[in-house]
């Protein structure tokens, strides 16, 4: 199935074309592919994060849908 | 407007600028919950009691100490004071009517849930990325209808420009640049703090006024 995956802030260098920037790329996943799947696919550090699935919040035990869009923000410090 | 939860979804349509009375008085019967009272909070604080927002908690267990003078509405007859109650004591000179709730306590999530009960909109404005993490992970869970105005990235000396608020959830609201880290050793100066405390204050009141998009 397809779904499309955004990362915001430093994440964006671990999208696999290392272009960065905040667009969402596509990716083509296995059915019943978590989102914790897809952090370790990407190789995301272990750090803080929020994560959304087509704007409602998800974690990583979440499964993805096809046309799913995942959005990945690590918490930047400063307040 | 009062409520967690579904009461915060069934608010009535968007009030334009012409409804300077019925936006008065929904402001003045709002409230919102301000988890931290450092730059962001303080200041945010202040421009969501002079727009008129009639209740606010106030969460914070620090007090105010010299450093902090250099972006937090604080004053150097306060450094000792708690920062609820110091901030406390400052909205009332703007505001002597305005009903406060202070919170000196640490959250996590165990209480997060119950300081901010009854809150139309939360306000995060804490410093650590963990809590950060932590309060928008517990809040989009568990009470997922109670919007939530969160901020990643307001230190140094990059333009003001690039801090923006973004709706990226249904009820998660982001404001910042997204990439300034005070972990990099960057400065936080009055100036980009007090952009980003403004974007969350009026996120929050266009939310409280029924608008969606900030």
């Amino acid at each position: 199935m397809r779904i499309t995956v955004a990362l915001f802030a430093h994440l964006s260098t671990f999208q696999p074309d290392g272009h960065g920037g905040r667009g969402a790329r596509t990716f083509d996943v296995a059915a019943d592919t978590t989102v914790g799947d897809v952090i370790g696919m990407l190789a995301l550090p272990d750090e803080p994060r929020v994560l959304f699935i087509n704007g409602r919040h998800a974690d990583d035990s979440t499964v993805l849908a096809e046309g799913d869009r995942l959005a990945i923000f690590p918490p930047i410090a400063g307040g | 407007m009062s409520g967690t939860g579904a009461d915060a979804q069934a608010c009535p349509p968007p009030l334009t600028p012409s409804d300077d009375l019925a936006m008065r008085a929904r402001l003045g019967a709002s409230h919102v919950a301000i988890v931290g009272c450092g730059g962001l909070g303080s200041n945010a604080a202040a421009m969501l009691v002079r727009s008129g927002v009639g209740k606010l908690t106030l969460v914070d267990f620090d007090t105010v100490e010299e450093d902090n003078l250099n972006r937090q509405l604080f004053f150097r007859d306060q450094i000792g004071m708690l920062k609820t109650d110091a901030l406390a004591d400052t909205l009332r000179r703007i505001e002597p009517d305005v009903d406060l709730m202070l919170v000196r306590e640490c959250l996590d999530e165990e209480n997060l849930l119950g300081v901010v009960e009854g809150a139309d909109v939360v306000i995060e404005a804490v410093d650590r990325a963990d809590v950060k993490a932590m309060i928008a992970n517990v809040l989009c869970t568990d009470a997922p209808d109670l919007p939530l105005v969160s901020t990643s990235g307001l230190a140094g000396i990059d333009s003001a420009n690039e801090i923006v608020c973004e709706r990226v959830g249904e009820n998660f609201y982001l404001v910042g640049d997204l990439h300034s880290d005070v972990r990099s050793g960057l400065p936080l100066l009055a100036s980009r703090v007090m952009v980003a405390a403004a974007h969350q204050a009026h996120a929050a009141t266009r939310i409280l006024l029924g608008y969606e998009e900030p």
